[in-house]
């Protein structure tokens, strides 16, 4: 197996998971992210001390709390309009998408799909589809290994043994 | 008689570009695009690589157990496919080397393609690695209280 190509430092710059506002204290409100809309909500309004919403980087947010702490809720407003500038959460475009090992993930069915990744053995890495079963599991494993791709779950299913 | 088509590559690729059979689409790792074409030295799926529309294109597969069998396109032939391909097959006993060198002479050297001799060769060197016998990754050993548990 094949170790990946050599890439700038992972950053994530928001590791935690994202969660609704108030999902936590309502049993009707999912977890999964939705903007706060409400008129009044603080979170919609990004005072001090509240959650980050996932649409704005920290360091704007700290600059907009100092912005809007001197004017009122109008003025906030408009900035949230305007949004100048934002960085946001998202991953350096180089290491997006990438495992901390370095690669990819490339979603296979069979041996014939690894054989895609002959040339690719260090960007990308198989990931057998979960409908697969346990006998073609050992053969895409198998086929994997003569070609030097990296398998993301070579174990899943074929040891069952406890 | 059976005439030259009218289509031109850079036509049949603005045709099949979007879609194809050999064209594989992943929503994983970003969205990866891969090609099954075996005159796609790469697997990547661009006009460069895309053997299927270049009327010039290389194609480099293991060949039985061991050995590469290597193939070119002739030009103006695809209307009669059994004469279309020159291929040569490369058998196991003959040294890599030399191997990477008759490929190199055929594809760069000559200017069939120069742009694909480097991908030609990698390839060739991937498939003659494949065909080799990997050694088993070495016994996980045990530690901690698990170990402790065996030896008692």
């Amino acid at each position: 197996m094949v170790s990946a190509k050599k890439h700038v430092a992972i950053v994530k710059k928001h590791p935690k998971k994202w969660h609704r506002h108030q999902s936590d204290t309502f049993m009707c409100v999912p977890s999964a992210w939705r903007k706060p809309k409400g008129i009044d909500n603080r979170v919609r309004r990004r005072f001090k001390g509240q959650m980050v919403m996932p649409s704005v980087c920290r360091v704007q947010v700290e600059r907009a709390n100092e912005w809007v702490q001197g004017r009122r809720a109008t003025l906030c407003t408009i900035w949230e309009e305007a949004e100048p500038n934002l960085i946001g959460f998202g991953s350096n475009k180089k290491t997006r998408h990438m495992m901390p090992s370095g690669h990819k993930a490339f979603l296979v069915n069979n041996p014939r799909d690894v054989e895609l990744l002959l040339m690719h053995n260090r960007t990308y890495a198989a990931e057998i589809a979960h409908a697969v079963s346990s006998r073609k599991r050992v053969d895409i494993v198998a086929k994997a290994k003569a070609l030097g791709v990296k398998v993301t779950n070579p174990r899943a299913r074929v040891t069952t043994k406890a | 008689m059976s005439q030259p088509t009218n289509v031109s590559d850079d036509l049949l690729w603005q045709v099949v570009r979007s879609n194809n059979a050999y064209l594989i689409k992943r929503k994983t790792g970003g969205g990866a695009y891969f090609s099954r074409d075996p005159f796609n030295l790469l697997n990547k799926h661009s006009r460069t690589h895309a053997g299927f529309v270049n009327s010039k294109a290389v194609s480099v597969q293991p060949s039985g157990e061991k050995g590469v069998s290597f193939s070119t396109k002739k030009e103006g032939k695809s209307n009669t496919p059994a004469k279309s391909l020159n291929t040569h097959k490369f058998k196991s006993g003959r040294s890599n080397q030399k191997v990477y060198k008759a490929i190199s002479d055929n594809v760069g050297q000559k200017s069939y393609r120069s742009d694909l001799n480097l991908y030609a060769i990698q390839r060739a060197s991937a498939v003659l690695d494949s065909q080799r016998a990997k050694a088993d990754a070495p016994e996980k050993k045990t530690r901690g209280a698990k170990a402790r548990k065996t030896q008692a």
